[in-house]
């Protein structure tokens, strides 16, 4: 692995554990958007701050990885927020930024770099299991199903010059999930088959995965990461 | 049983069209919803595969996503939501058929039925 991987929601939680994975593993040079500058993780690591929702902010990005002078080949859309609420009182606001936030920006970043990309290139899409139904959730299950639709789509056109595919992370350990009150996680994890949350490091080793040739005949798929939730 | 039926709309690959079509699914839903009405979305099957493109798939997919998350709500108040997914060449008479015979069960809910073979040997969508 030798080139370019943008991930976006980089700052923290999944996506900095997916930059920090990708910058310890050599000449990778890793596009690290929403990182302020002050806060860089690593020399590997280019920070960029850039609203991927604006017409601009694709292209900033795309300028940053040609400026990057090396062979893009991984792209990991990571970013995403919740505005969680039931549907009968969600607001026409917090509907409108999810989906703009997790599939729009995703949507058109992919479109933006995938004819940036080299042969042999890969794309992952951070959805979530919340795509298989989420109680208070219609915004955000909604957006990270249309991500799965992406994904499929995706990975017949472009193929078979790139790859793209999906995880699909449960119960994670980070700001988004220590967000929701102590004692319903604490009945999430309960319902876990493996009896804890996963952490982000579980999920940047998937995004590896997917992102080299460990995974070469993989494409158009979703790959849930949930301790076996999805059965319980 | 009263409902609502919901036809997800050609959207081509403009994210604009995209976010119009998804947006319109969660007025109908959220409006359902509060009625406590079942609900059921139609979608192409080829697009819960990525067939047709970017576009009509994010939103058949989005669809899906809503419908379980739907149903998980309408669970505690009565009411249901599904999915209908066809194939090329069906009888658009024969899938609101099948739409409203899953709004009338009452019992049937967060279920996506696939009306073709469309789907057999294919991804779990």
């Amino acid at each position: 692995m030798n080139g370019v991987v943008v991930v976006t929601g980089a700052a923290r939680g999944i996506g900095r554990a997916i930059a920090e994975k990708l910058a310890g593993t050599g000449p990778i040079t890793v596009v690290g958007v929403d990182i302020a500058p002050e806060l860089a993780l690593s020399e590997h690591i280019t920070p960029i701050q850039v609203d991927l929702t604006s017409v601009e902010g694709p292209a900033l990005v795309r300028e940053t990885v040609k400026a990057a002078g090396a062979p893009l080949i991984g792209l990991v859309n990571n970013a995403g927020i919740t505005r969680d609420a039931r549907l009968v009182n969600m607001s026409d606001d917090h509907f409108a930024q999810v989906l703009e936030v997790n599939l729009g920006a995703t949507y058109r970043l992919s479109a933006e770099l995938a004819p940036l990309m080299s042969d042999g290139g890969s794309i992952v899409n951070i959805a979530s299991r919340a795509y298989l139904g989420n109680f208070g959730q219609f915004n955000y299950s909604m957006s990270k199903g249309g991500v799965v639709g992406l994904t499929r789509a995706l990975s017949l056109s472009l193929a078979p010059a790139i790859r793209v595919n999906a995880i699909a992370p449960g119960l994670i350990s980070s700001e988004m999930s220590l967000a929701i009150p102590e004692e319903i996680r604490d009945k999430m994890v309960a319902s876990i088959p493996l009896a804890r949350m996963g952490t982000p490091e579980e999920i940047a080793n998937t995004v590896w995965f997917l992102l080299t040739p460990l995974s070469s005949y993989i494409t158009g798929e979703v790959i849930v990461v949930g301790g076996g939730r999805s059965l319980s | 049983m009263s409902g609502v039926i919901h036809w997800a709309e050609e959207v081509g690959d403009d994210w604009a069209r995209v976010r119009a079509e998804l947006t319109r699914a969660f007025e109908v839903s959220r409006a359902s919803a509060q009625a406590e009405e079942s609900l059921v979305y139609v979608v192409r099957q080829d697009d819960l595969l990525g067939r047709r493109g970017p576009g009509n798939a994010m939103v058949a997919t989005g669809l899906l996503s809503a419908a379980r998350t739907a149903a998980l709500e309408g669970a505690r108040k009565g009411w249901t939501a599904n999915v209908v997914a066809f194939d090329e060449g069906a009888e658009r008479e024969a899938v609101h058929a099948w739409a409203q015979r899953l709004l009338d069960s009452g019992d049937v809910t967060g279920e996506l039925v696939h009306l073709g073979p469309g789907h057999v040997g294919k991804t779990l969508a």
